[in-house]
């Protein structure tokens, strides 16, 4: 093997620089001076603005070239798109935890520093175009989660969310890595853009089959599809709320990004070669039926819950399902453009879920007190008009989560749709199909929310909670974000397919 | 003056936001909720009055739309804020903004439960409602469609009687499951339509453009499935027997006011949708599935009315009418015949004038009685001498006595389905014959469950002391009743006007249907007032 330049890009990955940078920052001044939870939230949210800044600074047209570190890296719009949700949500969350990081006294700057170093690993995981970089965002993302979700040590709950969320996630860490070992005897190489080459070989090995069977399994572990999901809904219950929100919005969005990566751009769709195109179809019918089964699974099980964190649990299952519907779209696309925008569509749908869910986080964070005591649908009977501000907010976010025409949830669905739509195919056709089946499924446990708030009656004295100016932020960004991507979202979605997507860049 | 009319419609559309969003600044600045109903009043006749501008051009341009407005929307998936006014849509939107400031008078008392909200929900939904009814971009369509169920949503559920939850639930999913169905045959005629053209496309214009001139062609399977996808949609919101279910829960529980735009505006929706949009685009498919509908919506009209017959409730009794009533609506339109499908369109508006005057009626004596039960009632003719008028007058008009609208629409349906070809014509019988027999036995039915329920409400003695004491009409709610008993009337003496501006773009509607049966286009010939 001869060696290659590796080509030392530091501008192509300066937001998962800054990211670092800030992280261990912060976990070093809180070293020094601990318990300074506001200076270290400030201090993260300007590290992450200033990531913001320096992706916009890279967007298309600037002077970055398309991939860097040896192929390792990669500047597409997948990367992009896929960061501004990381970011977002990251923001977010340190907003909306600063509630709860007092009430319950949590350490702020651990707190913060986990955030960091977990949104640093998603990035990764959105521009690493190899295998081992992929395994590496991935690792470091968990492994931040797994603490996060264990914050609350005194709650035996918080506790048991911890342990069965480091105990299946490593589990699926390690079909994932046996995947990835597999897939590299299979075709010799880390590098997704030489797999693909690889893959389109008629005569590639059985191997990658197996190998790509195995990272199925694992990514469908992470982003919490059927019949993987089982972990989910006690994860989410017990983890604190803000955590919650987080896990459900970005981990999964990551995940996503480079479940993507692995198998739109690793395994594409091979014209008229028998054998290859059978790696593209297994894994397309193997996710359609996933896809499927997710979401069915999700709406149903959502219908019988009575918490409203293990609803959205389940309903975060669902939401996986419908991502799946557009991730299986761009599978099977016909050409490189209906690919990319089908992949665009997937960014959206994270992006439209991540501010709904958010929100929806954010103010039953609130209204949830210490130790998420208040999150049973009976303790938010007849709020609605004693605190008009949170209950209509939620209620949107609720009616986006639905996919309610003028909300960002809605563009979604269809722009997922679609590309699944378009492939004229039948197994699609059913998906999509079942999706919107579900869909209507899932007004049910929706609608349940705003009954409880509006409708009925309640019993017991309630008091409307003060809200506290950084989740008045929060609520505000995740309004407008609603509305925005709603009505506006031909805006968000031209700059999420402005940079093609790298499959033919080869650095070496 | 030139930007009012060039924005005719987005105004329309825009107005009821602008005075929600007025309504709660004003609440929060100024606090008197007394307020309220006034602004809102004021807003809805402000609407009302621009509405009446559409009749200057509206209806009057030959196949084609007015006041249109085409700006992109979303152009990632070629999406465009398409909307513009015919002879089908120009009298469904003027229904709407007349009967808004009659359902906002008719609460003046009734709410006390947060006004503010109320009163919002009533805009949006109006706005909602006009969106529907000028959109020609399908998935603006669908986006004014399923957005019209929220604030209903919240109508029904916050205000609504005892049963409020169930039924508010229950309204929102039967609707959306149907919708969502047309929502992924939107989408696939986008595709069909990228595939033949290589440019997908919402826009209702072209695809029909498309459609009619055989560049976007689909076997006929497709084009089934694709007619029932939204005809689906369009029957659960007319309702069509056997989809009806939700609508006796819906309107019984609903306040006064929320009863009366769901009868009067929101039923209108389905039988427009199938007017507008399953009879232009799938002229095969509607022919082929016509007996079907037509069966349905004679099961619906019998059993419609034999159900309201025995309700015990007035106001569940005159839901079920709705049933009855809408069922005559379809079948005038799946005559295919001019007759058929301007009496339908006519019986739209019929509809909601009566069924919308009979809920405020049925509103009025609740009022002040607090029950709807028909055996708490008994002799109400004799202490409320000018309900009992207007009630009987109205409910004449529901049945279809001569002179009045309901007349008028019934009969044109039933002279349309006569005439009718679509079924089947043997040498011993005429399927079509059978069929206007079989409805009109729903006309005899109607008059049956009306006249017994008035004769039980308000003749004989009064049984029930209760009633002794009870006023009769202000002269808010004789206000209220004066413009619809006038339109009564005057639509039933004198419907020309109203067909006149229609007749363009029901025959267009019409023709296409016909024209596709294998050539032989069906004489269409003109009728003067019967």
């Amino acid at each position: 093997m001869q060696l290659s330049d590796p080509n030392v890009n530091l501008a192509i990955i300066l937001p998962e620089i800054i990211i670092a940078i800030t992280g261990v920052v912060v976990m070093l001044y809180d070293c020094f001076f601990p318990k300074n939870r506001g200076i270290t939230g400030t201090m993260s949210l300007i590290g992450i603005a200033a990531a913001a800044i320096s992706i916009a600074l890279i967007w298309p047209g600037g002077s970055v070239p398309a991939s860097a570190w040896g192929g390792m890296i990669v500047h597409d719009s997948l990367r992009l798109s896929f960061s501004v949700v990381f970011l977002l949500v990251a923001a977010l969350t340190i907003l909306v935890s600063t509630v709860w990081v007092e009430r319950e006294d949590v350490p702020g700057g651990e707190y913060h520093a986990l955030l960091l170093f977990a949104t640093f690993g998603m990035l990764l995981m959105s521009s690493g175009n190899d295998l081992v970089v992929i395994f590496l965002g991935l690792e470091t993302l968990s492994i931040a989660t797994y603490v996060m979700a264990g914050l609350r040590k005194s709650d035996l709950k918080s506790n048991e969310s911890a342990m069965k969320y480091f105990i299946l996630g490593s589990l699926a860490s390690a079909f994932l890595l046996y995947g990835m070992a597999l897939v590299y005897g299979a075709t010799g190489t880390m590098n997704i853009t030489e797999i693909a080459a690889k893959a389109a070989d008629p005569n590639f090995p059985a191997l990658l089959l197996v190998g790509a069977a195995m990272l199925v399994v694992g990514f469908g572990f992470k982003v919490a599809a059927a019949p993987f999901h089982v972990w989910t809904p006690d994860v989410y219950e017990g983890a604190p709320s803000p955590i919650t929100g987080f896990m459900a919005a970005g981990p999964k969005a990551a995940a996503f990004a480079s479940f993507l990566r692995i198998f739109v751009i690793g395994f594409p769709v091979v014209g008229g070669l028998e054998a290859a195109g059978y790696l593209n179809y297994s894994w397309t019918t193997a996710l359609a039926v996933m896809a499927i089964a997710t979401m069915t699974v999700g709406n149903v099980a959502a219908i019988m819950q009575n918490n409203v964190k293990r609803m959205l649990a389940y309903s975060s299952i669902a939401h996986a399902g419908y991502a799946l519907v557009g991730f299986v779209g761009a599978g099977v696309a016909a050409s490189q453009s209906n690919r990319d925008a089908a992949i665009a569509a997937v960014a959206f749908y994270m992006l439209s879920y991540a501010v709904a869910n958010i929100g929806s986080f954010a103010i039953i964070t609130l209204l949830g007190q210490k130790n998420d005591r208040r999150t049973e649908f009976e303790d938010f009977n007849g709020i609605g008009f004693k605190s008009p501000v949170l209950s209509f907010t939620l209620s949107l976010f609720m009616l986006s989560l639905l996919g309610l025409p003028l909300t960002a949830g809605f563009i979604g669905k269809v722009l997922v749709f679609r590309p699944a739509l378009e492939a004229n195919n039948p197994l699609l056709t059913v998906m999509v199909v079942a999706a919107v089946i579900n869909t209507a499924i899932s007004a049910y446990y929706y609608l349940r929310m705003i009954v409880v708030m509006f409708f009925k009656e309640r019993a017991t004295d309630w008091v409307e909670p003060r809200i506290p100016s950084a989740l008045a932020a929060v609520i505000l960004v995740t309004v407008i974000g609603t509305f925005y991507f709603g009505i506006f979202g031909n805006r968000v979605i031209e700059r999420f397919s402005r940079q093609p997507i790298a499959e033919a860049v080869s650095q070496r | 003056m030139d930007f009012v009319s060039e924005n005719l419609l987005t105004l329309l559309i825009l107005l009821p936001v602008f005075g929600a969003v007025g309504l709660i600044a004003h609440q929060m600045f100024w606090k008197q909720e007394e307020h309220l109903k006034w602004v809102t009043l004021a807003i809805t006749v402000v609407i009302f009055l621009l509405s009446l501008l559409l009749l200057g051009e509206g209806g009057t341009k030959a196949g084609g739309f007015s006041f249109v407005k085409n700006v992109p929307w979303i152009e990632a998936i070629n999406t465009n804020y398409h909307v513009g006014v015919d002879g089908l849509s120009l009298w469904l939107v003027i229904l709407t903004t007349f009967i808004m400031p009659i359902a906002i008078i008719s609460t003046w008392h009734a709410v006390e439960k947060r006004p503010l909200a109320f009163y919002a929900f009533l805009l949006l939904l109006q706005s909602a409602m006009i969106g529907v009814f000028v959109s020609l971009d399908l998935l603006v369509f669908y986006l004014f469609f399923e957005a019209s169920l929220v604030p209903m949503f919240f109508l029904i559920g916050i205000w609504g009687g005892a049963n409020r939850i169930y039924a508010a639930v229950k309204f929102f999913i039967f609707t959306a499951v149907g919708s969502l169905l047309m929502l992924v045959a939107i989408i696939a005629l986008y595709f069909m339509h990228q595939q033949a053209t290589g440019v997908g496309t919402f826009d209702f214009v072209t695809l029909l453009g498309s459609i009619e001139s055989g560049t976007l062609a689909f076997s006929a399977s497709t084009g089934l499935l694709l007619f029932i996808a939204f005809a689906l949609a369009f029957s659960i919101k007319v309702p069509l027997f056997p989809f009806h279910t939700w609508l006796p829960d819906a309107h019984t529980e609903a306040p006064t006011a929320g009863s009366v735009i769901l009868a009067a505006v929101l039923l209108k929706m389905g039988t427009y949708g199938l007017m507008r949009f399953n009879f232009p685009l799938f002229p095969d498919a509607a022919r082929e599935l016509a007996p079907i509908f037509i069966i349905l919506a004679i099961i619906g009209i019998i059993y419609g009315a034999l159900v309201a017959m025995v309700q015990p409730d007035v106001k569940r009794l005159v839901a079920y009418s709705s049933v009855a009533h809408m069922g005559f609506v379809i079948l005038g339109m799946f005559s295919f015949t001019e007759w058929g499908m301007q009496g339908a369109l006519y019986q739209m508006l019929n509809h909601g004038i009566s069924t919308g005057a009979l809920f405020l009626l049925v509103g009025f004596i609740y009022e002040r009685r607090h029950t709807r039960e028909i055996s708490e009632f008994g002799g109400i003719a004799n202490v409320m001498p000018l309900y009992a008028t207007f009630f009987v007058i109205t409910a004449m008009s529901s049945v279809g006595l001569p002179f009045l609208n309901g007349f008028v629409g019934e009969f044109m349906i039933m002279i349309g389905m006569w005439k009718s070809s679509i079924l089947a014509v043997t040498a011993t019988v005429n399927w079509n014959y059978i069929a206007t027999m079989a409805a009109g036995t729903g006309v005899i039915f109607a008059a049956v469950y009306l006249l017994w329920m008035i004769q039980r409400v308000f003749f004989g003695k009064v049984t029930n002391e209760k009633n002794r004491g009870l006023t009769d009409l202000t002269p808010r709610e004789i206000g209220l009743m004066i413009p619809l008993l006038f339109l009564m009337v005057f639509m039933g003496v004198y419907p020309r006007p109203f067909l006149d501006r229609s007749r363009d773009a029901v025959v267009a509607i019409q023709e296409r249907v016909v024209k596709q049966a294998g050539g032989t286009v069906e004489v269409v010939e003109t009728f003067e007032k019967e």
